[in-house]
């Protein structure tokens, strides 16, 4: 299974995530765009992009959701033709992640939906509080998005 | 409001053994309509039926033996029987005692109301 991690604590939920969850792709990022691990993505700039994506989309969601509810939307779902998205929050002690995960009929929004509970849970225990962190969005964070990315690609 | 697939799941919830029946969809392992007794976590349980229901149907077709009919799945403590049609699958979740030949006639008789 090819899952690259940019923190090690991200490796074992998004490993087991990915086995139970039969996800095709999966990322997990920073509200900034930063990742922190990924599956199933052979470039780095295919995993630039998607984190850049995912990042605006669970902006825009966010916001939507404050203005609509008064809080942000917890996740989202779009169904294609042939595969489905699901964007959704990973709250942790100090911050919260995202994680994006694409899906075929091999998976199912109800196993991705399940599976992602679990997720959540793994990675509140396992996340470092942010004391430890570099600030996400520090002077430095075109540095840190592509050091992630080498250490992903295994050129750091 | 009445719901088409209320009355299906109240007739099946009062055989004797069954502990939760549900009407779910295939595809996409969500609940549509539910009748559970406390205790049975009915998305979990859903969404895994579902995907079970759906990885059965394509080994039977990949068998060239043709649509699923019934599937039965036989565990230390009970049972869990499905059926389906329209991407919609009806699921009863039952202990031991279940009479499970009036259950599946009640069930495929149900299948009428899924088309």
């Amino acid at each position: 299974m090819n899952i690259a991690v940019a923190a090690s604590w991200v490796e074992a939920p998004l490993r087991r995530f990915v086995d139970e969850a039969r996800v095709q792709l999966a990322v997990l990022l920073l509200p900034s765009g930063q990742v922190l691990g990924q599956f199933g993505f052979a470039r780095s700039v295919d995993v630039m992009t998607a984190c850049a994506l995912a990042a605006a989309i669970n902006a825009s969601s966010g916001e939507l959701g404050r203005q609509l509810d008064g809080k942000p939307f917890m996740a989202l779902h779009y169904v294609g033709r042939a595969r489905q998205i699901y964007l959704a929050s990973v709250p942790t002690a100090d911050a919260s992640l995202v994680l994006l995960a694409v899906f075929d009929d091999e998976s199912s929004l109800g196993l991705v939906q399940l599976f992602f509970q679990e997720f959540r849970v793994e990675v509140a225990a396992a996340a470092p509080p942010a004391s430890t962190e570099p600030p996400a969005l520090g002077g430095d964070f075109e540095r840190e998005l592509n050091r992630n990315l080498a250490v992903l690609f295994g050129r750091a | 409001m009445s719901s088409p697939f209320g009355g299906i799941l109240g007739g099946l919830i009062r055989h004797r053994g069954v502990t939760g029946c549900m009407v779910v969809g295939e595809h996409d392992g969500m609940i549509v309509e539910s009748n559970l007794q406390v205790g049975i976590q009915g998305t979990a349980f859903a969404a895994l039926t579902a995907s079970l229901y759906r990885k059965a149907r394509r080994a039977a077709l990949a068998a060239g033996l043709g649509e699923i009919g019934f599937f039965e799945l036989d565990a230390e403590f009970g049972r869990v029987c499905a059926t389906g049609r329209n991407d919609l699958v009806l699921v009863v979740v039952a202990g031991e005692h279940l009479n499970v030949g009036l259950v599946r006639v009640e069930m495929l008789d149900a299948l009428e109301a899924l088309a």
